[in-house]
């Protein structure tokens, strides 16, 4: 890619004013984009992505740019431009490139451009048949499939100089069942840090369609949910985009540093029921939020959240460790070129516990039972949260009773927790996009099956 | 760059036509957090679409490195993902219209002139100006964007279309605390004139509000009255506008399949796609495939009277294009529901026992544009006999936007539109399911 000397030159130009540190991230990715709808190949999309950030810092207060150039006076014009806003004298600070750290900690078997487009549009293709062949009542069926390759390079005046390779892909489902009074929709969207092997070493992929057709079955003939609070046993698996909303967002220093999370000066007291350990794990071999560098140059790691309820680490980039005085926990992540990196989650999932399902349905006389849940936000000031439920059932008298549909939980990050009154012995994690400050990224999130004894739950049927 | 080789190689390698969308620009974002420059960011950047026509099917590809060395990579990827499409839909490269609108005011070479360090020194005197407003707002996060974009799209049949476009955006984040409780409040406005932007009303709008939701509760579940706020509502629009897109109805998954000529809302509602507004990145004078944009009211006074549509869905409908091609797909330009003539004061003075939804949460997750359905997170004010009694907070609103649309009482007078450039005036809505305490 981009010349070593080149790098130096930039990171050089970028430190002559005031400035204290300096990066620069060159991103070169390729991707593929399969879309099939109507039993159809719609459209097959390759895209070659290629550009370069620069970020100058001192302190804590940093600018960035970027540029698709990889021209020599483009890139230094960038750099110099960025560093007008440190004006002042230079810190002459000395710092040297050594030798290039390539990452190389997850096994990737068949690389996205040793495999045919035909083989890919196979896959979509058998996942269009198995959606479809699950029931008469599936009445259309939408199946994404993307591939990509993202390399990178990151160079700082610390001396780092490392590369990457995230090669990830993602099969995604969404099956419409109809009937003459309403349509209801099931998505299932497997994927990790995989080349083409995913889909034959990994998952099978008419299961994945299955599920999602399941899914929108269960929905069409499921009555309107309840409202009104009432306890809520969450499922294993995307169950876990409860833990990423609720609290996984107002852990992430991007709101702790300005003071402005629920969660801000509170590490070392209890912010969840002690049945709770959490952890945001960047190393999981293969998963889909893993890689082996974060996005500023530091390799993953795993950081314990919350151990048995009580606040252990915040999630924390290179620049709001300074600003926290805390240490970096090497959370920095990005979605491209075009954004400057911060403190993001990976893989984030709540431990396992004891009881197992059986148990925590058999202990619950009422209540709901969320078995597939849909996406969800936060505003992380106040951590008011909401997240829709994609397939539901009533608990009654300790079995699982009805479907039901259209539910959306709401409550508050630092009370939902306190409420968590069961843990299983089930963590499984699942796949998703999570959209913040620094652009769009794939993260795992995951949790065993849960029960929280009091939520606030919306549905169309009034209260019970 | 001369694109008539990349035309030539195209050619030769058996694509029937070819057309290229090139967009690039630059970009300034200023951010403030408590007075100080939290984010400065710049951007120089461009990305290059080529579609083309192989044995009948249309292939496509996108590159950001953009110089005469990609062009056997574009085409051959055209070719190769040409041959793997199984859609039967007829496809188009299109010659272009005899006549295109006149649309002004997309670009306002004032805008870039005025220097960067004014438009910082405004965001911080911006966020300045809310934190005054209030003691009770503690933190003030100001923001600037400026975003200008060259368009051009050229093609094998002769056509050559350009559009320069810029923006800018003023916009303010405020978080109130009174000790117990924090609220927050997100307000901004749109403008490519510099001088066109009240700082005090911006700042007034946003402190009253995060300060007005303070000590916020939930209020009792049940049924209630409600009166959607213009942002409330146009974010709830926003996730149905797929519903109007032939390209949804064709492939059976809009709710609007077989309707036109039915009323399908309350006869006080006209929605609109309007790619003529003024101050709108989105407005212009043809769409991505170059077909010339048109103004349109997709409902009247309640009843449906098309969908949009790009050339492949009017072809297979046997209608024209309404100029609504955006990438490979149908989309929007400005859509927005247009206003009333109800004063919104009046209408809260006008419920006896209801709700003012002022912001609804989880839009992405909780409204199903294939149902209809939607249960979403809501916060605003509960009001009896006329008066804003208190603030309300983590509640779910619910019900079915088909049902909503035709539930309406009073549409007012304050249209207002989102980031999306989807619009709506606050609406008084009949009923819906509220889950509170």
């Amino acid at each position: 890619m981009l010349d070593k000397l080149l790098i130096k030159k930039v990171l050089e130009a970028a430190l002559t004013t005031n400035a204290d540190f300096a990066e620069v991230f060159i991103e070169d990715k390729f991707q593929t984009d399969i879309s099939l709808l109507s039993s159809e190949i719609q459209s097959v999309n390759n895209a070659k992505e290629f550009g370069v950030g620069v970020r100058v810092a001192k302190g804590y207060q940093r600018v960035y740019g970027y540029t698709n150039s990889q021209k020599e006076e483009d890139l230094v014009k960038l750099a110099t431009d960025l560093a007008q806003s440190f004006p002042g004298e230079p810190l002459n600070i000395e710092f040297d490139l050594k030798e290039l750290k390539k990452g190389n900690t997850h096994t990737i078997k068949l690389l996205p451009s040793e495999v045919s487009i035909d083989d890919k549009a196979s896959v979509v293709k058998r996942a269009d048949v198995a959606a479809r062949a699950y029931s008469e009542e599936i009445s259309q069926v939408a199946v994404r499939f993307q591939d990509y390759v993202q390399n990178i390079w990151l160079a700082n005046t610390e001396g780092t100089y490392v590369s990457d390779v995230r090669v990830r892909t993602r099969l995604s489902i969404n099956s419409v069942a109809a009937d003459e009074n309403t349509k209801q929709s099931g998505f299932n969207g497997p994927g990790g840090l995989w080349g083409f092997e995913f889909y034959s070493d990994v998952i099978n992929v008419e299961e994945a369609a299955h599920e999602a057709s399941r899914i929108a079955v269960t929905m069409l003939h499921a009555d309107e949910c309840p409202s009104g609070k009432m306890p809520v046993v969450i499922d294993n698996g995307f169950g876990g985009v409860i833990f990423h909303e609720a609290v996984g967002h107002s852990l992430e220093a991007t709101s702790v540093a300005k003071g402005a999370s629920v969660f801000s000066g509170k590490k070392g007291q209890k912010i969840a029921s002690e049945l709770i350990t959490a952890i945001d794990d960047g190393t999981i071999a293969n998963a889909w939020g893993s890689a082996t560098y974060d996005d500023e140059g530091n390799l993953q790691k795993r950081r314990v959240l919350i151990k048995e309820g009580v606040l252990n680490s915040y999630m924390i980039d290179k620049l709001n460790a300074k600003r926290m005085n805390d240490e970096c926990t090497h959370s920095g992540r990005r979605q491209s070129y075009k954004y400057a990196p911060t403190s993001r989650m990976t893989n984030t999932y709540i431990d396992n516990g004891e009881s197992t399902f059986d148990e925590i349905i058999a202990a619950t006389e009422f209540g709901l039972y969320a078995k597939k849940m849909g996406g969800g936000s936060v505003n992380p000031a106040t951590g008011d949260f909401n997240f829709a439920v994609g397939e539901g059932y009533m608990i009654r008298d300790g079995k699982i009773a009805e479907p039901v549909r259209g539910a959306t939980l709401v409550g508050t990050g630092s009370e939902a927790l306190l409420h968590v009154d069961m843990v299983g012995n089930n963590l499984l994690t699942a796949q998703g996009m999570c959209g913040s400050a620094s652009g769009s990224i794939p993260t795992d999130v995951g949790q065993p099956t849960i029960r929280l004894s009091e939520i606030t739950v919306g549905g169309r049927k009034g209260a019970n | 760059m001369n694109f008539d080789l990349l035309f030539e190689k195209a050619k030769a390698a058996g694509i029937e036509d070819i057309q290229i969308t090139y967009a690039g620009g630059t970009e300034l974002e200023v951010e403030v957090f408590n007075g100080a420059i939290e984010k400065y960011q710049i951007a120089d950047s461009a990305r290059l679409r080529a579609k083309g026509i192989y044995d009948g099917k249309m292939g496509t590809v996108t590159t950001e490195i953009i110089n005469e060395d990609v062009f056997d990579f574009l085409v051959e990827s055209i070719v190769n993902s040409a041959k793997v499409i199984n859609s039967v839909d007829e496809v188009f490269i299109y010659e272009g219209d005899k006549e295109y609108p006149e649309v002004e005011g997309l670009f306002n070479p004032k805008l870039n002139d005025v220097e960067a360090k004014r438009k910082i020194e405004d965001t911080i005197e911006l966020a300045k100006i809310v934190k005054a407003q209030d003691e009770r707002i503690n933190m003030v996060q100001a923001f600037y964007s400026q975003e200008t974009t060259n368009v051009l799209i050229q093609n094998s049949k002769g056509l050559k279309l350009e559009k320069k476009v810029n923006v800018a955006l003023f916009g303010v984040y405020a978080i109130a605390s009174d000790g117990k409780d924090q609220r927050t409040a997100i307000e901004f406005k749109f403008s490519n004139d510099y001088e066109d932007y009240d700082f005090l009303k911006l700042a007034e709008v946003a402190a009253k509000k995060a300060c007005s939701l303070l000590g916020a509760t939930p209020c009792d579940s049940g049924e209630y009255e409600i009166l959607l706020s213009a942002g409330a509502s146009n974010s709830l629009l926003h996730p149905y506008l797929s519903m109007f897109s032939a390209d949804a109805v064709q492939k059976d998954v809009s709710l609007l399949k077989g309707k036109v000529g039915e009323l399908i809302a309350n006869d006080l509602i006209t929605i609109v796609d309007d790619p003529f507004k003024k101050q709108s990145p989105k407005s212009g004078a043809f769409d991505s495939e170059g077909v010339a944009t048109t103004y349109k009211e997709l409902v009247s006074k309640g009843k449906l009277t098309g969908y949009m549509h790009n050339l492949k869905t009017a072809k297979k409908a046997g209608v024209k294009s309404t100029g609504n091609a955006v990438g490979g797909g149908v989309s929007s330009s400005n859509f927005y529901i247009k206003a009333g003539d109800l004063n919104y004061d009046e209408a809260v003075k006008s419920m006896n026992k209801g709700l003012i939804i002022t912001d609804l949460a989880g839009t992405h997750a909780g409204a199903n544009p294939i149902s209809g359905d939607f249960s979403l997170q809501a916060s605003g004010f509960l009001v009896e006999n006329g008066e804003i009694i208190k603030p309300v907070a983590l509640i779910t609103v619910a019900g079915n936007y088909l049902e909503l649309l035709k539930d309406v009482t009073g549409v007012c007078d304050d249209l207002k539109f989102n980031f999306g450039f989807v619009g709506s005036p606050s609406l008084r809505i009949k009923k819906l399911v509220v889950a509170g305490k």
